[in-house]
């Protein structure tokens, strides 16, 4: 596998990536001066990939709601019944997995024997082994995480929320299923998710920290199983989302403190991946500072009126077929936050952005932009999720410099649109 | 690590790290953890935070921030023990990754100080406004179901010791509070406390040094020391304690006494034990409560350091409570009998050397670590406590395994459930 080089002058961050003739996509990012080391080894396959048609087959395949997530707690059995935490155990690896909408990924931090430990992570990701028996037991484990789920107000309050926004789109159901969804899944449904989305030509690698890339490449290439990458892609079948929101309100009852609010706008300027997501990205990251931020006219007045506390904060998610804005907190009233942020959308929409403010807010972007990096763990987790959008997160600078005033300024009015503004509130009991 | 005395009471370290792109700085102001003043000083940094001579007032406060690229700023109370510290937090990208050459750290240092020794929030409107919100974070507490649940678990198990408070303090306290009160509160303490300031990334600590010594060679302190931490006794015999709340899952938080103080060399092979019991995927708690009974999501275990406690915590269903509390205590029986396979004993010790070492690739870590170790009066560096845990032995596991006790269960369960 021929590696190639880049590197930043300016935060003078290096890459070493390659493809392999598996398909696998290999990148390594050293960190010389660190103790310890990352690898993340991710599929492009989430909870909203539940129904797809397979390479090679014209029927479409439709499991149940959940089966992502239930597959990656699957792939810690092993065929010779050893433990997978046991191995890493061995060379000091910490391990973990988890499953979002978009992507499903294993990986750990080590601060000892990186190859030992990437060589287990190569290995057991591709060894599939499911029995009916096996299937059944995780029942029980998965019930728990998903009781533990029905108690969190976070939790809640979000998936009411993407529920508010979508009428058909797969991201508003539940990550882990329902207990009714994985009760139907089988050791065969399994397999056949894992032979489709766990082929190496779905899949990337990410490797940061105190290595040698050169070295960490090799492990990688001995550690492929199977080299059949798929000659077409594999067809994900999503339903076709109205710009139309399915609700503007939704409120649920548990046991919490004080109400909790989530509230936001549909994004419906989408179906692009690449450079042009990462500037609507930017983009939207400044706006919702300007707005939303603790320097922004909102924040000052909402917070001295006792309408929201330190708990306040926002968030822009996107993938290349959906994203939202949400802005989340606790609050008495919280219609009156709501009916807030619709009042200062529509004067803004009157009176146009301060330039002053989209200034001032480009230089945190920069800030955080910079931070990124520090973290080994999160900027390869950043590194994959941007990945699998076709972004090279080591385009950023360019797109960060690239974006003015004035596509702020419009990316604000294509956004901030009452009619896709939707709120979910959790109250007390 | 430098270490630099400011004056009787002021204490600044420098870990330099350049490796990382930012540089942050922790301001720790000691205090004894009682009932008398812990709400005030659970209220005292929101207000502090809100503005001072340098920025006058929030919105300026932000603005300065956002200038600095963003800079980041927080304030929270900790409860180490019996030592309930008051914290701020500041960090910014280093100051070689700001485009137009400014001087990010200094500038940090400046709004630090200021806060510090010069805030002027003090008015009826801002305390007013704070103590609601240190009444909501009160209420709040109930959010979160494992926190509560181990959060409760302490305060019966420690009714009666100043540890039983939360870092939180209370609803009553917080209201009797006023903006004259809490202003003597800040004037007394400021000037009476321990304040350890930990910088961690790249900054000429020279310069900083002169600029806090400029700052406070003016004020008036009276020598002040670290309080001290009493370690728990147990109330003989297990207290059962039961909550009923509108919840979906059990949550089974179960408190011991494990008479190990944190300075004692017994400590370290207690946090072998503890890495075995319950410290990840490795442990026995995961590996039986978990993977074998398939009874919970979550069973894990945590030690108190400076009290010499050690809580058990399992989200589960209501009906399980008496699996999972048998089988949890069966696997602490297990380590007393010194069951412990070799594999279950290297992970245990691997999994807390990787965590010590991992330390080094996080500014805020380093700072609580050097923290945590002058808190409990042992000054290990990293490579040391790597060292002293290596040298733990199975024998030294199950030794001090022996002294667990368990003292107080607590069951948060639904209302329908009997």
């Amino acid at each position: 596998m021929e590696l190639k080089f880049v590197k930043s002058d300016i935060t003078g961050e290096e890459l070493y990536y390659g493809k392999h003739s598996s398909g696998l996509g290999v990148y390594i990012i050293p960190k010389k001066d660190y103790s310890k080391a990352y690898a993340i080894f991710g599929t492009r396959y989430g909870s909203v990939d539940s129904k797809f048609v397979v390479p090679g087959e014209s029927g479409l395949t439709e499991v149940p709601d959940g089966i992502a997530h239930y597959l990656e707690h699957k792939m810690f059995d092993q065929p010779d019944g050893s433990n997978v935490f046991d191995k890493f155990a061995k060379y000091g690896g910490n391990a973990n997995a988890f499953t979002s909408f978009n992507m499903t990924a294993y990986l750990f931090s080590a601060t000892q024997d990186i190859e030992k430990n990437i060589e287990t992570l190569m290995d057991y990701v591709q060894s599939p082994y499911f029995t009916e028996e096996s299937v059944r037991k995780e029942q029980g484990i998965i019930g728990q995480e998903i009781r533990m789920y029905d108690d969190n107000g976070g939790w809640r309050v979000f998936f009411n929320f993407l529920e508010c926004l979508y009428q058909e789109h797969p991201v508003k159901k539940d990550i882990a299923g329902t207990v009714e969804s994985i009760s139907r899944i089988t050791p065969e449904y399994l397999y056949k998710c894992y032979n489709t989305f766990y082929n190496l030509s779905n899949m990337s690698i990410v490797v940061a920290g105190n290595v040698d890339p050169v070295k960490i490449a090799k492990v990688i290439e001995s550690g492929v199983k199977k080299n059949e990458p798929f000659d077409e892609e594999i067809r994900k079948v999503y339903p076709n989302e109205p710009d139309e929101i399915a609700k503007a309100y939704t409120e649920q009852k548990l046991s919490v403190a004080m109400p909790m609010f989530m509230l936001g706008f549909k994004d419906t300027d989408t179906g692009y991946s690449g450079k042009r997501l990462l500037k609507k990205s930017i983009e939207m990251n400044i706006i919702l500072k300007m707005l939303f931020g603790k320097s922004s006219r909102l924040y000052k007045d909402l917070y001295e009126k006792g309408l929201i506390n330190n708990s306040f904060s926002f968030e822009y998610t996107m993938q290349p077929d959906y994203a939202f804005t949400a802005i989340d907190g606790e609050s008495s009233d919280p219609k009156a936050v709501y009916d807030a942020v619709i009042n200062e959308v529509d004067r803004i929409r009157n009176e146009g952005l301060s330039k002053d403010d989209f200034e001032r807010i480009k230089k945190v972007i920069w800030g955080d932009y910079i931070r990124s990096h520090n973290d080994i763990e999160d900027y390869a987790g950043t590194f994959m999720r941007m990945l699998f959008m076709d972004i090279d997160y080591f385009n950023f600078i360019d797109a960060y410099k690239s974006v003015t005033f004035e596509d702020v300024q419009a990316r604000f009015d294509n956004h901030f649109v009452k009619e896709r503004g939707a709120l979910s509130v959790v109250n007390p009991v | 690590m430098d270490s630099i005395k400011i004056n009787s009471n002021i204490n600044l370290y420098y870990i330099p790290m350049t490796k990382m792109k930012t540089t942050t700085v922790g301001v720790y102001i000691h205090r004894p953890l009682c009932e008398k003043e812990v709400s005030a000083n659970a209220l005292l940094p929101y207000v502090m935070k809100r503005s001072c001579k340098l920025c006058p007032d929030s919105e300026s406060v932000s603005k300065y921030m956002e200038n600095l690229y963003g800079a980041r700023t927080a304030a929270c109370t900790m409860k180490l023990g019996d030592d309930h510290i008051i914290h701020f937090g500041f960090e910014t990208i280093s100051d070689k990754y700001a485009p137009d050459s400014a001087k990010l750290v200094a500038d940090i240092a400046e709004l630090m100080l200021s806060i510090l020794f010069e805030p002027t929030a003090f008015t009826g409107d801002i305390v007013g406004l704070e103590k609601k919100n240190a009444c909501d974070r009160i209420m709040a507490e109930m959010n979160d179901k494992a926190v509560y649940a181990m959060h409760r678990c302490g305060e019966e198990m420690c009714k009666g010791d100043s540890f039983a408070l939360s870092m939180l303090g209370t609803v009553d306290g917080i209201n009797a509070i006023d903006a004259e009160s809490l202003k003597k509160h800040y004037n007394k303490i400021i000037t009476s406390s321990v304040i350890d300031i930990y910088i961690c990334g790249d900054t000429n600590i020279k310069a900083l040094t002169e600029k806090i010594k400029t700052y406070t060679d003016k004020i008036a302190f009276r020598e002040a020391c670290i309080p001290k931490s009493e370690i728990f006794n147990g109330n003989g015999g297990v207290k059962k304690v039961t909550d009923k709340m509108d919840v979906a899952q059990g949550k089974l938080c179960m408190g011991f006494k494990t008479g190990v103080k944190a300075n004692e060399n017994d400590y370290i092979s207690f946090m072998v034990l503890a890495s075995i019991y319950g410290g990840g995927a490795h442990s026995k708690l995961f590996n039986n409560v978990r993977e074998k009974l398939s009874l919970c999501y979550y069973a894990s275990c945590s030690l108190v350091k400076n009290k010499g406690i050690m809580f058990v915590n399992a989200g589960i269903e209501f009906r399980n409570f008496q699996k999972a509390y048998d089988e949890i205590l069966a696997q602490l029986e297990a380590i007393k009998n010194g069951e412990i396979s070799e594999q279950e004993f290297t992970s245990g010790v691997k999994s807390i050397e990787n965590d010590f070492e991992s330390y080094k690739d996080n500014q805020r870590m380093m700072q609580v670590y050097y923290l945590n170790q002058k808190v409990s009066g042992t000054d290990y560096d990293i490579d040391t406590m790597k060292e002293r845990i290596g040298k733990v032995t199975l024998k030294d596991v199950t030794r001090v395994a022996k002294n667990v006790e368990l003292d107080t269960v607590y069951f948060l369960t639904g209302k329908e459930e009997a």
